[in-house]
């Protein structure tokens, strides 16, 4: 039942995306607009295939129909029911759906934003593009990773369910998704530029048509990346959030790009420069989303999440070289377009300043993607085994981190065009002060080392830089007579509100990668042992027997006060016991604790306990960050309240005069 | 006069403190400091991406104690390394040598990284002053329409 909905669904997505596709191409051949608003309805028909197999999806495995390969391998009637629903993204077929509903999702969501324009033909190049985009998923469905394949032989009557990993905390019911929104969400401003490429519009019009999406794309990727870091904090058990594994490069490097790309764009769109760039940070985000699921769903590299080998791995590689050569080209085709008429006036001003940051963002994108390709290079090149791991990325990257600090704390004090050394002392005296009594206060508190002292120092500078551009946002505000609240609102503003939350992940990072102690503790039930001015108690062990998993939990009392229940889970088709962490989370330190080894006959646990400060800061500055994207997506702060809303909107930034866009010019 | 003495003396300051906070204790490195250094960039032999240093993993938990008896026995840093690369090969250590393939993956951002910032300067550095752009007579009509209302 399942299964023939699921195929057919499927083949419908297929299908209509094909279609559309044709139609739309043949309604742009023959300049016929009723063609292309037909071909814009296939959208929903793509959707409508999308969301069907999902449900197949989702009954089989709540049905439990082991008639279905991907059921049979990943379900189980013992699995929980929150694990049954997220088993759908549990492995390479499921998540291969989930991308395709999530892509078809945001193709329909264009098509309904873009229906008064349907005829334009950069709308419908763009959902040619897209939907060029979502013929390869559900290709991919029909082909090489399809989640309804029958099992071969007889029907098993249960299965394995989930990887123990991924049935083991909640936060893998968003995590992937949010991920996945971030991702998924970059084809939208991607088939934007190329059909800005296809139709030699190459102005700045798609870019602002696009920054909403683009916005709200990184704010997913943003948000999915941290929970990414909490989940991994939460169930691994080793006591970090990042180790630099393959699947955390591949979510992070278009991540850097995406945030070059942010930040460039605004170069853009005020001065009109820096249009290839732009367009190949855009191309390469979107290429990278596809490299890092090659990467990681191909079991070309090794790593915790590469949970399988498949032949899908060659198809991915297809399409990522398709999609760079096609984009490749297209730059290549439409260069003499886009040469930028303007230029840079000075070294020391906003454009200068966002240069330097693109700059910073590729070569640290070209550093993680150097790291996590090596091994597979050196391997492929003269047969060399060899590891590329953290102490490697944190050495490379860390001057560059320190750069960006630097760069955040500076660029939003810049003015467009020209600083003077006045406006620098005046805007950045205090900030700089603000950093630098932070490091003093730092050493005289007994804090050691360069590397955290100069990100709490710049950290703080840049901090304070933000948290004067919201103050001086508030005061317009109000001398304007608008409520304060306003303030925040707005691309810049809510981007200082990012800037908050960066500010906040860094220190977070540089304190409790810096700062951290860990110990592994014999006990017997009553002992006690101290670590880093924290006190665990070590009380004694329960086991639980349920269905689909024995659970050894281990009673520590912290600091005399609450008990915590670190675990170790043996899963029934597992061989490795898994072990669950658990946290003691607080504003200035956390105490995460782990059961390494259960009690033995003489009642003795192993107790792994790792003090580390400021890990909660991570997740505030993530949420942060999210709240910030938020604000930032939100219209601006209307500059000229007596202009009407029907008029395209004018971007400003505080202290600029807004620049009108040709279409108000000749009006 | 006073604005370069505000700077100058924030400049003074930070370097003073950055100068003490970044002195380590002197002496050399206790035997606990060893461990911990050479297991950080060892890596876990049967868990991915993690250092030896990290993971409670019971291998390790072994490399840990291979580590301490061999510092113990007075081996420098390079020799109980050699001697686990010997064990376990060359990918047991978490960073590639500066030598032979692995120099590459070291040298080829520092040579990117000079290339992108001396490419920075010259862009910044590079001041044209363009003749003023193409201006089309349907531009120019429009200004004459604005002026003249």
């Amino acid at each position: 039942m399942s299964a023939v909905l699921g195929t057919a669904a499927v083949a419908l997505g297929l299908a209509a995306a094909v279609l559309g596709m044709a139609t739309l191409a043949l309604g742009l051949r023959q300049r016929n607009p009723g063609m292309l608003r037909a071909g814009q309805r296939y959208v929903w028909l793509v959707l409508a295939g999308a969301v069907l197999a999902t449900v197949a999806m989702q009954y089989a495995l709540l049905s439990h129909d082991f008639s279905l390969e991907y059921v049979a391998n990943n379900g189980s009637r013992s699995t929980p029911l929150l694990y049954t629903v997220t088993t759908m993204w549990s492995a390479l077929e499921g998540s291969i759906l989930l991308w395709a509903l999530v892509l078809a999702g945001y193709i329909a969501v264009m098509a309904r934003h873009f229906r008064s324009r349907a005829t334009d033909p950069i709308v419908a190049w763009a959902t040619i593009v897209a939907l060029a985009v979502a013929v390869f998923f559900f290709g991919l469905m029909a082909g090489p990773a399809n989640p309804f394949r029958l099992v071969a032989g007889a029907i098993p009557l249960d299965g394995p369910g989930p990887n123990p990993l991924l049935q083991n905390h909640p936060l893998v019911a968003f995590h992937p998704p949010m991920l996945y929104l971030g991702y998924v969400g970059f084809t939208i401003p991607f088939a934007f530029a190329l059909a800005a490429l296809i139709t030699g519009r190459l102005g700045e019009g798609w870019l602002v048509e696009t920054r909403r999406w683009t916005l709200f794309a990184w704010g997913f990727l943003t948000v999915g990346i941290v929970l990414g870091a909490w989940w991994s904090y939460e169930v691994l058990g080793w006591g970090g959030y990042w180790a630099w594994d393959p699947v955390e490069n591949a979510s992070f490097l278009p991540w850097l790009t995406a945030t070059a790309y942010v930040h460039s764009v605004m170069v853009q769109e005020r001065r009109a420069m820096l249009r290839v760039w732009n367009l190949s940070l855009l191309v390469a985000t979107f290429s990278l989303t596809i490299l890092g699921t090659f990467l990681t769903r191909s079991g070309v590299l090794d790593s915790v999440h590469a949970f399988t080998e498949s032949p899908i791995g060659p198809a991915i590689l297809a399409f990522f070289v398709l999609v760079v050569a096609v984009s490749l080209v297209l730059i290549g085709w439409r260069g003499d377009k886009l040469r930028s008429p303007g230029s840079i006036d000075a070294p020391v001003s906003r454009e200068a300043a966002f240069l330097a940051n693109n700059v910073a963002f590729a070569a640290f994108a070209f550093v993680v993607l150097l790291g996590t390709v090596f091994p597979l290079l050196a391997e492929a090149i003269n047969g060399d085994q060899l590891s590329v791991g953290a102490p490697y990325f944190n050495r490379m990257t860390a001057p560059i981190g320190f750069t960006l600090l630097f760069l955040m704390a500076v660029a939003p004090a810049l003015p467009w065009r020209k600083a003077s050394t006045e406006t620098l002392h005046h805007r950045l005296l205090w900030p700089a002060w603000a950093g630098t009594l932070t490091v003093v206060a730092c050493v005289a508190w007994g804090l050691r080392g360069l590397g955290p002292l100069l990100a709490f120092g710049l950290a703080a500078f840049a901090g304070v830089a933000a948290l004067r551009q919201l103050g001086l946002s508030v005061r317009a505000a109000r001398r304007s007579g608008q409520p304060t609240w306003r303030a925040l609102f707005g691309r810049s503003n809510g981007g200082m509100v990012v800037h908050l939350g960066v500010v906040l992940v860094a220190v977070g990072f540089a304190a409790s990668s810096s700062y951290g102690h860990r110990a592994q503790f014999r006990l017997a039930p009553g002992e006690s042992a101290d670590l880093a001015g924290h006190s665990v108690t070590y009380l004694g062990t329960t086991v639980e027997e349920r269905a689909n998993k024995k659970t050894t939990s281990a009673q520590v009392r912290v600091n005399g006060g609450k008990v915590y229940e670190p675990a170790l889970h043996q899963f029934p088709f597992g061989s490795q016991a898994i072990g669950s962490p658990s946290v003691r989370t607080g504003p200035l330190s956390d105490v995460y604790l782990t059961l390494i080894v259960p009690p033995d006959a003489g009642g003795v646990a192993v107790i792994g306990v790792n003090v580390q400060p400021l890990v909660a800061w991570l997740w505030t500055g993530g949420t942060v960050m999210g709240f910030g994207t938020f604000l930032a997506a939100w219209p601006g702060r209307p500059r000229r309240p007596s202009k009407s809303d029907s008029e395209p909107e004018v971007v400003t930034t505080p202290g600029d005069t807004p620049r009108p866009e040709p279409a108000t010019v000749s009006s | 006069m006073t604005r370069r003495l505000t700077w100058g003396l924030l400049g003074l300051v930070l370097v003073v403190a950055l100068g003490v906070g970044s002195r380590g204790e002197s002496g050399p490195p206790t035997e606990d400091q060893r461990v911990r250094q050479i297991t950080s960039v060892v890596r876990c032999p049967t868990c991915r991406g993690l250092s030896a240093g990290q993971s409670d993993a019971p291998s390790a938990e072994s490399i840990r104690d291979e580590v301490r008896r061999r510092v113990q026995a007075g081996e420098t840093d390079a020799q109980v390394k050699g001697y686990l690369v010997s064990r376990y090969g060359e990918d047991i250590l978490l960073q590639p040598k500066t030598e032979g393939v692995g120099l590459v993956v070291w040298a080829l951002p520092l040579i990117g990284a000079t290339v992108a910032v001396g490419g920075l300067a010259v862009v910044l550095r590079r001041r044209r002053v363009r003749p003023g752009s193409k201006v089309s007579d349907a531009d120019k009509a429009l200004v004459e329409e604005a002026l003249r209302s």
